[in-house]
């Protein structure tokens, strides 16, 4: 049986692997291609070499910051909210484990924000920040700070729910016995945490922390719907400025690409490095 | 297995085509042939009388035309993913010159189509590489839209800073004049029986409103600075002066000073200055022609204010006023494919003529577009039913210019936008600087013209 799966296994595996190459191999290789190039429609290119990749970085013999400040406003953004996301989702994922009343209700009411799709969820988020902000005379885009702060609210609101749900279903899975053991032992409730739950939950955090790291990282809707990069383009993330090079600056559709793929390749390398880091704290249970 | 499912889809693909869009018994009636129709349509709320104009034309020629619409805000994007299919669109939109460069390849001279042909006025179309690039399918107009019931009582009101509206034709009259109201806004209400709260309606900085200011505000400054330059007034050149931009300073600041919106948040993207003026709180309002149809006696918003009570005057800049007019151009160009087959190009060609000459063409692009079309087979009934187009051709009968469109010359246009307001708000907002919205101004125009120009 096992030798007619195996000898079978390309014909099964086909199909999948037949539409994993038209939807994503060969347009993830051309698109790597078209980095290269000045294309207009992508059946239509000229071979520029490296000209898109200087581009990016240098204009007119200028050195030209935005992409590198797109960088590190997202990096900001993605620490700041990777870490206030499992932070929060794991305090209230602890406090719905304890069998308090109405536990059920709770999760579902944290996790409703997750069901709105980020564009509406920040349109209604731009009316209560800026009807807020009217009484000081401000909008959520007066400052790049503002409106960096604006989207960490809205991406927490909306995804400490998901996560949380995540680790509720790791902290059940901590075998009873072992907490029990830890309290016959005479560990106080901060012992237990740092000792038995955290290690036993690494799993959790690992998949926790990846998602809202490629989140963070990703994030547009939120992002266009909320400050569209404004002031003068000063809050924008980097899916958001490449979008605005791919179809905002004429001409310049290879050095978005360029820039995709630089995108790409920062998005893999962090998320690989990230993975490496909280699988190594992995016990087995 | 899979291409079997692959062409399983196919078959259904062709099937629902032929069944829907080959119908005619009259098919003999065609003279181009074979070719088929595709047109990207532009504006999103003339979707629905292109459907129906396709499906008649199909009914009577039986030839193919298919009509696709991009949403809002999308047409590039979608414009170049269309294109570079195999059933690329025949008819595209071309906003400027500035856009011809990007579509140099795909662009069919159309210097013997009888939409050119019938053009009135030749400067509608757009020239690139000596080729007829791209006509416009309408011609609109934008100016400062007032509120003349309150106005003209405003007139007769004691202390008036104009007796009659007449007298409002150039910029320090209208400034005074709003000021004015702006000030007293109560005497004003008592007097007027109006319900007003400003003078001006508010000048929105968010992107929903900001292009009044970076491209037709602008536009103004370019004009006068392209005049002086003596270059092609909607094809620019690559530097500008800024030269006007004072003026534009005085237009602006009189549109925020005399308005109720606070300074601080006018990029909120709460502000909704067409409602102001359509519930009687504005007198004034920058906008233009296509705004005619939201305030029509029987608009679905809800506005007390309708045409009746509605006229345009240009925006008085300060600089030429007496033989200013309104701001007469267009962003609707339709270009044709040159990488369609002879056949589908002959095909839209007889299409697009169809529509400029025949019956069900002119009605539909006149009465349910409510477009001002610049062809000369539009007479008689198929004059446009638009109040400000009338206006426009008004000022331009009493011997003003028309104020070109130049700012369909801007290069890399939404960058060079959103680098312009970003110092105009900082002014606005936060006391920052003028020099810095007129070197965003000068310094960028060279700057994208080079970027856009390069190859």
């Amino acid at each position: 049986m096992e030798k007619a799966i195996k000898r079978y296994f390309p014909l099964f595996a086909l199909p999948t692997m037949i539409a994993f190459a038209i939807g994503f191999i060969v347009p993830f290789l051309y698109g790597i291609f078209l980095s290269f190039c000045k294309f207009t429609t992508v059946v239509d290119w000229k071979w520029k070499g490296l000209e898109n990749y200087t581009k990016i970085f240098v204009i007119d013999g200028k050195l030209d910051t935005s992409f590198l400040h797109s960088i590190w406003y997202t990096a900001l953004f993605t620490v700041v909210s990777m870490i206030v996301i499992n932070v929060v989702a794991f305090a209230i994922g602890m406090a719905l484990t304890k069998g308090i009343r109405g536990t059920n209700l709770f999760r579902t009411v944290f996790f409703l924000p997750n069901l709105i799709g980020g564009i509406v969820l920040s349109y209604i988020w731009l009316m209560i920040f800026n009807a807020i902000l009217q009484n000081f005379s401000k909008t959520i885009v007066t400052s790049q700070w503002t409106a960096f702060w604006g989207m960490v609210i809205v991406v927490c609101w909306q995804q400490i729910g998901y996560m949380m749900i995540i680790y509720v279903a790791g902290i059940q899975n901590i075998p009873g016995e072992l907490i029990e053991a830890a309290k016959i032992d005479g560990a106080n409730s901060w012992q237990l945490l740092k000792s038995v739950t955290l290690p036993m939950l690494m799993p959790t955090i690992t998949i926790c922390s990846f998602l809202t790291l490629t989140n963070g990282f990703k994030l547009f809707d939120q992002n266009l719907a909320l400050t569209g990069g404004n002031p003068g383009k000063m809050s924008q993330l980097l899916a958001l400025n490449i979008y605005d090079t791919m179809y905002g600056t004429t001409g310049w559709q290879g050095v978005g690409q360029a820039k995709a793929v630089i995108f790409f390749i920062l998005v893999a390398f962090i998320a690989i490095a990230q993975n490496k880091l909280t699988t190594s704290k992995e016990v087995q249970g | 297995m899979v291409a079997g499912m692959f062409a399983g889809c196919g078959t259904d693909d062709e099937g629902t085509t032929s069944g829907t869009q080959n119908p005619s018994k009259e098919s003999q009636k065609t003279e181009g042939g074979s070719g088929t129709v595709y047109l990207l349509n532009f504006k999103p709320e003339s979707d629905g009388p292109w459907q129906d104009l396709a499906a008649t034309y199909t009914e009577q020629t039986g030839v193919t035309v298919n009509v696709m619409t991009a949403a809002d805000g999308q047409y590039k994007a979608t414009l170049q993913s269309e294109l570079a299919k195999s059933e690329a669109p025949t008819i595209f939109n071309i906003g400027a010159t500035a856009d011809c460069a990007e579509y140099a390849d795909y662009i069919y001279d159309l210097k013997d189509s009888d939409i050119y042909n019938h053009l009135t006025d030749k400067s509608l179309a757009l020239e690139y590489d000596g080729k007829i690039a791209a006509v416009a399918n309408c011609y609109e107009c934008y100016g400062i839209i007032y509120n003349k019931t309150i106005l003209e009582k405003y007139c007769q009101m004691d202390g008036a800073k104009a007796s009659s509206i007449e007298e409002i034709n150039n910029f320090e009259t209208l400034n005074a004049v709003a000021t004015d109201i702006n000030s007293r806004i109560d005497e004003v209400n008592e007097a007027c029986g109006s319900s007003l709260t400003e003078a001006f309606a508010s000048a929105g900085l968010d992107s929903g409103s900001n292009w009044r200011f970076s491209g037709h505000l602008a536009g103004i400054a370019l004009y006068y600075d392209f005049k002086d330059a003596g270059c092609d007034l909607t094809a620019g050149q690559e530097t500008v002066t800024g030269k006007y931009m004072d003026n534009f300073k005085n237009v602006w600041d009189m549109y925020v000073n005399t308005s109720a919106a606070d300074k601080k948040t006018l990029d909120s993207g709460s502000l909704n200055a067409e409602q102001e003026l359509g519930l009687g709180e504005a007198v004034f309002y920058q906008n233009g022609d296509w705004e005619f149809s939201a305030f029509a006696p029987d608009n679905e918003n809800g506005y007390t204010v309708t045409t009746d009570d509605l006229d345009m005057m240009p925006i008085y800049f300060g600089v030429d006023d007496e033989n200013q007019g309104l701001a007469v151009g267009t962003e609707n160009h339709w270009a044709v494919n040159a990488k369609a087959s002879q056949e589908d190009i002959d095909a839209t060609l007889d299409f697009l003529s169809w529509v400029i000459s025949s019956d069900e063409g002119r009605d539909a692009i006149v009465n349910k577009m409510g477009l001002s079309a610049p062809f000369d087979t539009f007479t008689g009934d198929y004059e446009s039913k638009n109040g400000f187009a009338a206006k426009a051709n008004e000022y331009a009968a009493a011997g003003k210019t028309s104020v070109a469109w130049s700012f369909n010359a801007t290069p890399a246009v939404d960058d060079w936008r959103a680098d312009f307001i970003a110092p105009l708000t900082e002014y606005t907002e936060r006391d920052g600087s003028w020099d810095d919205v007129k070197t965003a101004f000068v310094d960028n125009w060279a700057k994208y013209w080079k970027q856009q120009n390069e190859q």
